[in-house]
Order: structure tokens, then C-alpha cells, then sequence
């Protein structure tokens, strides 16, 4: 339905569609507070336009959805929406096994481990596998890379997206006799084209970037992951007042998790360590502190296990404790080679 | 804001001079990114950065940056005289690419650094240094020799004072990466090590990169400046070095009995590296330089 038609003075349709709301869905999400200010009337004029808005859009979708307030979901179709999602592989079976498929999507994953653990292996490995197509059982979608640190390094990335399109043979090969017919036409080129790099080198302009990001993702509404690494760098120097540092925080994480709802895509934020004193004695934990661990859905932690490389979920409101061995190679991210028990759930 | 392509984003590497090594490095120390060398004294750090700021002068073609270089040290007295040593040799084997009366020492610009502090006023002088030096060879390269010197005595062991000792750290690193980003620069610092005692694997039983434990002169050892410098580094090296007891194999001719001799072994390992697997490679210094040895 169209702004034109609601049944509100002449005046504040002019105010309505000269400020861009052509559409009753374009003002389902804006507050009375916002829409007064873009207008320049009064909030209670701006209430009540929403008003008659609602109404009519309630009687223009009359098939019961008894929603009391606009965009609310039961849970049973957020069941099924959530069913319905798929999931970003990390390459290394075990890890996908403990994560529940893989990386969500519309969930914010926090990964944290010491220098050289392979925190950015991770994130490049994510970034390639967001681009498998649906026929491998992949999103297809884009990625963006924000690199902080300049740990990103593209001939990595290349030997990695190499790795994945041989592995996207090799299953071609195997399950399917039509070979000819489904022939991957990828290219590292083009997995490399697909991922959006971002070089960040202050945390103002960090905040800037996922600010903008907002109309990035709906000038590329293909990008199904967000990798920030490390979302920590910037903000563990000049920062003498840290209670300022956890509301900028606070705020960009906000920001980050409406992203992922609003474009139904994956975040994945690298996080690094630091000692913690705790009672006389030195702890590790994640960076950023005990406020910012609250702001993400899900923790992984990854750490040595003598030779090995362990991920450990620390933090996930639908996945159990677990950890599983993976290990780093040529070709990327893949299970340990440990013959022993990989997957440990506690 | 706009996101770069990555297919034009070339990583460039500048080499140390010497194939072995480049090889294991996969062409040498990258661009717009920190490597870190962690030895203790007299292990050949000071020596790859010499050797580094001398090749970073040859041509693109050649592996080098085709660059001057900035060179700033902590560790007093600045090695001039090796410098000048390894300079002619290096002139002596890439003559075709320098003029008759060139000198390459002229393109190694050496500051000495006193305290942290003066670390960070000096990068923020490098900015317009850089830009300004347009006109002659750029500069693509900073070597810091050594970081560690700048930290280790300045500072209490209380928790207030290591709190601002680690946010100094991410200071300087940012404004390192920026720069490196911004004129596309080479960096390399060094950093010494500290001896590990008790029964765990790093500090706090924390374990940092690939290798399990780092060992040199028969020693556990673990880099200096702690977790949080670690994590403002992009590359990490490490260099070993051990006396090993090998018998001489040839008979001296005035047959005297010195059966057994003492080697010095040098190794290089890449402790973590974005772009490097765990791997490593013994090495030799001889009085032209740097060089890996295959076994």
C-alpha cells in the first residue's frame, strides 16, 4: 500500500514522501522519536501518523497475525526460520560437529586464541567458504574482510581458495556422474574478487566502517559474512577512560548484531588474549573485558594442547561444551590428523 | 569508504639476500606488515638487518625494493664498521646495479632511539620525512634494532605501570602499521629474549605460535616484551644458537689432536607467520653476510 493513500492530512503525506517513505513497509521499523525529528513535527503528531499507519497495515495483511507489536515472531517460526538457515563449514568436519554445522548466520561468533594459533587462517578460511555455491551445499554469498591488524595476507588467501574449489572437484567427481554438466566454473580469481577487503588503521575509523556498513550491505545484499579481525587491536591503546571504551564497544557490537539480523548474515569477530590478575595469580582471557563478553552470542576459544590445536566453545546459548583438535595445512583449515578421540563433549 | 581489490593488492616482499632463506620465507619480508626477530645477543640479529637494508636498494626485478631505508637503533654503538664490511661485498657481487661512486651506505638513513617516548616522536617526524623524500630513492623500509632495549628497564613490575607498557606497545604498533600501509614500507624490529624457568611451557604455561619451546645455547628461552606485544606483531622469527661438538673429519695436516671441534649452529625458525608454515633452516654468518645452509 502506498503512503498516498493512508488517511492523514495533505501536509504530512507532502512530509512523508518528500523525506524518502514511499511505502507503508518503509515505516514499520522507525521510531516516533526518529520520524518526528526527519519530519520536523512534533512527536506526538509523529505517533500518530505511525498509528494510522499500523492500522492500515494491519488491516491490509489480514491473515491473523496477531502480533502485538510490529515484527514480532513466535518462536515456532523463528524455529523454522532458524532451520531454514544454513551454515558457514569451517573446513574441518570435528569443528563443524562441536559448532553445530558450522558458523551460524544472524549470530555474532567471537573467536579468540593467542598470536599464531590461527585466528586469521580461520577468517580467510571463512571468507573463501561463505562462496561455495548451493549446489555444494555452500551459501554462495560474498564475504567482508576488515582487517585491522594486516595480518591478511592474499597469496594465503589464494592457496586456500585453490584448496577449496579442488575439494569442490573431487566431491564433483565422486557423487556425481553428471559431470560435465554441473563443471565448477569458480576460479580463485574469482573467489578473491568476492571478499570485500577492508583496511582499517585507527578505531575511529573502524567504528566508521560498520557505521557505513549498513549501506554497503544493502548495496550488496549478497554478503553473508562479516569477518573483523581483530575486533581488539585498536582499542587496547589510548584509552585512559575505560568506561568510554566499553560504551564505544558496546555500540559497534550492537551494531554488528543488528547487521547480522537485518541481512541475515554471519559476524565473526577475532578476538586476542591477555593475562587477567585474578586472586594473586595470572589468568588468560579474551581481550576487551568482562562487559564485552556479554555482547557476543557465541565464544570460541582456541588453544595448544600440546601439539595440537583445540577449539573450545566457551560461550553458546544452543551449542554444548566442546572441544575438538583441528589442525592447519597447506590447503587450509582441516580435521587433526590424530588418529585419537577428536571431539570431547562435556 | 571503499573496499580494495584483492587482486590488486600485491603483496610485496623485499629479500635478505640470500636464496635458502627467501625461500623459506617465500620471498622474503613482506610489505605493509610487522616481522619480528627474536634472538638472544649475538644469534645474527643485528646481521639480517643489515644485510635487509642493503638489499632492499636492489631493483623490484631483483627482490629487492628498489629503496632507501630507515634505520633506527637502541642498542648503542651502531655497527658501522660491519656495515661498511658487508656494503662492499655487497656492491662487489651486484656492481651492474649501482653507479661506480655510489655508495649504498648513503641510502641508510640511522637514528638512534633513547626511550619509548622518543620512539614515538620520531615515527611521527617519519611521516613527513617519507613524503618529503619524493624526489630521492623512497624509503620502503624501517628496521628497529632492538624494541626490546626501549622497554626493558623504564618501566615497574606493578600492574599500573604494565598496563601503560602494553598500551605503548599497540601505540607504536598501530602507527608502524599505518606508516607501512600508507608508503607501502617493510618493517622488521628485533627483540631480545628472556631465560624460562619452572616446569611450563611459556609464560604462565601459555604457549605462543607454533613452536612448542624455543631453545638456544642449551637454554628454554621465550621472546621479551610479553603477550601483548606479541600480538602487535604480524610475523615472528626466531633464531637459535647452539654449540654442537662435531668431529673434525678431515685430519689436520700437522696431525695435532684436535679430534673434536666446537660448530656453531645457527637456525631459523618461523614461529608464526600469516603466510608461512612451521618450518626452519640452519644458516651461517661469514664476513659477506647472512646465508642458509641446506642440508
Amino acid at each position: 500500500m502506498e503512503i498516498w493513500r493512508l488517511p492523514i492530512s495533505a501536509s504530512q503525506r507532502g512530509k512523508l514522501i518528500s523525506a524518502g517513505y514511499t511505502s507503508l513497509s518503509s515505516l514499520s521499523s522507525i521510531s516516533s522519536s526518529d520520524l518526528a525529528r526527519e519530519l520536523k513535527v512534533s512527536e506526538s503528531e509523529a505517533m500518530n501518523i505511525l498509528k494510522v499507519a499500523s492500522h492500515s497495515r494491519g488491516s491490509e495483511t489480514s491473515n491473523a497475525s496477531c502480533s502485538i507489536v510490529e515484527g514480532a515472531q513466535s518462536a515456532w517460526d523463528m524455529l523454522h526460520d532458524e532451520e531454514s538457515l544454513m551454515h558457514i563449514t569451517t573446513s574441518s568436519a570435528d569443528l563443524d560437529n562441536i559448532l553445530g554445522g558450522g558458523i551460524h548466520c544472524k549470530e555474532v561468533t567471537e573467536i579468540g586464541g593467542v598470536p599464531g594459533i590461527g585466528k586469521t587462517q580461520l577468517g580467510i578460511q571463512i571468507a573463501v567458504n561463505v562462496q561455495i555455491p548451493n549446489d555444494f551445499g555452500g551459501l554462495g554469498g560474498k564475504a567482508v574482510y576488515i582487517d585491522t591488524e594486516g595480518s591478511f595476507m592474499v597469496e594465503r588467501a589464494f592457496q586456500i581458495a585453490e584448496a577449496c574449489i579442488e575439494d569442490m572437484s573431487e566431491y564433483n567427481r565422486f557423487l556425481r556422474k553428471d559431470f560435465q554438466e554441473c563443471k565448477i566454473k569458480m576460479q580463485p580469481q574469482d573467489i578473491l574478487e568476492n571478499i570485500f577487503y577492508f583496511r582499517i588503521c585507527s578505531y575511529t575509523e573502524q567504528i566508521a566502517l560498520i557505521n557505513y556498513l549498513d549501506k554497503f550491505l544493502s548495496e550488496h545484499k549478497d554478503v553473508k559474512v562479516i569477518v573483523v579481525d581483530s575486533v581488539t587491536f585498536h582499542f587496547r591503546q589510548d584509552f585512559d577512560d575505560m568506561a568510554l571504551r566499553t560504551r564505544v564497544l558496546s555500540g559497534m557490537a550492537l551494531k554488528l548484531m543488528n547487521l547480522a539480523n537485518r541481512f541475515s548474515l554471519a559476524v565473526v569477530l577475532l578476538n586476542q588474549v591477555t593475562t587477567k590478575h585474578k586472586e594473586a595469580s595470572f589468568q588468560l582471557a579474551l581481550a576487551l573485558g568482562d562487559c564485552w563478553s556479554h555482547t557476543c552470542t557465541n565464544r570460541i576459544v582456541l588453544y595448544w594442547n600440546g601439539n595440537e590445536r583445540y577449539a573450545y566453545i566457551d560461550k553458546s546459548p544452543s551449542l554444548r561444551s566442546a572441544s575438538a583438535a583441528y589442525s592447519i595445512t597447506a590447503r587450509g583449515i582441516r580435521n587433526s590428523s590424530s588418529s585419537c578421540k577428536r571431539i570431547k563433549m562435556m | 569508504m571503499k573496499p580494495q581489490s584483492l587482486l590488486q593488492l600485491t603483496s610485496q616482499k623485499c629479500t635478505i639476500g640470500c636464496p635458502i632463506l627467501d625461500r623459506l620465507l617465500y620471498g622474503g619480508i613482506p610489505c605493509e606488515s610487522i616481522t619480528e626477530i627474536v634472538a638472544e645477543s649475538g644469534s645474527g640479529k643485528t646481521q639480517i638487518c643489515l644485510q635487509l637494508s642493503l638489499h632492499a636498494q636492489l631493483p623490484v626485478s631483483h627482490g629487492g625494493l628498489a629503496a632507501s631505508s630507515l634505520y633506527l637503533h637502541t642498542e648503542f654503538p651502531f655497527p658501522f664498521r660491519r656495515l661498511h664490511q658487508l656494503c662492499l661485498s655487497f656492491r662487489s657481487s651486484n656492481a651492474h646495479h649501482f653507479p661506480v661512486n655510489d655508495n649504498p651506505c648513503d641510502r641508510i638513513f640511522v637514528q638512534s632511539v633513547h626511550t619509548a617516548d622518543h620512539l614515538l616522536e620520531i615515527m611521527s617526524k617519519t611521516d613527513p620525512f617519507i613524503e618529503n623524500s619524493k624526489n630521492q630513492v623512497p624509503v620502503r623500509l624501517i628496521v628497529i634494532d632492538s624494541i626490546a632495549a626501549l622497554f626493558r628497564s623504564d618501566f615497574d613490575n606493578t600492574p599500573v605501570e604494565l598496563k601503560r607498557r602494553s598500551s605503548l606497545f599497540f601505540k607504536i604498533s598501530s602507527k608502524l602499521k599505518a606508516l607501512a600501509k600508507r608508503f607501502n614500507l617493510a618493517v622488521l624490529v628485533t627483540n631480545q629474549v628472556v631465560d624460562l624457568v619452572g616446569p611450563n611451557e611459556g609464560i604462565n604455561g601459555l604457549r605462543i605460535g607454533n613452536l612448542g619451546c624455543l631453545h638456544t645455547s642449551g637454554r628454554r628461552v621465550c621472546p621479551a616484551l610479553g603477550l601483548a606485544w606479541a600480538n602487535c606483531v604480524n610475523s615472528r622469527l626466531f633464531l637459535s644458537r647452539n654449540e654442537e661438538v662435531i668431529r673434525e673429519e678431515n685430519e689436520k695436516s700437522n696431525g695435532q689432536s684436535c679430534d673434536f671441534v666446537k660448530k656453531k649452529m645457527r637456525k631459523l625458525y618461523v614461529v608464526f607467520a600469516p603466510h608461512l608454515p612451521e618450518s626452519s633452516c640452519e644458516f651461517e654468518i661469514t664476513r659477506e653476510g647472512l646465508f642458509g645452509v641446506e642440508r
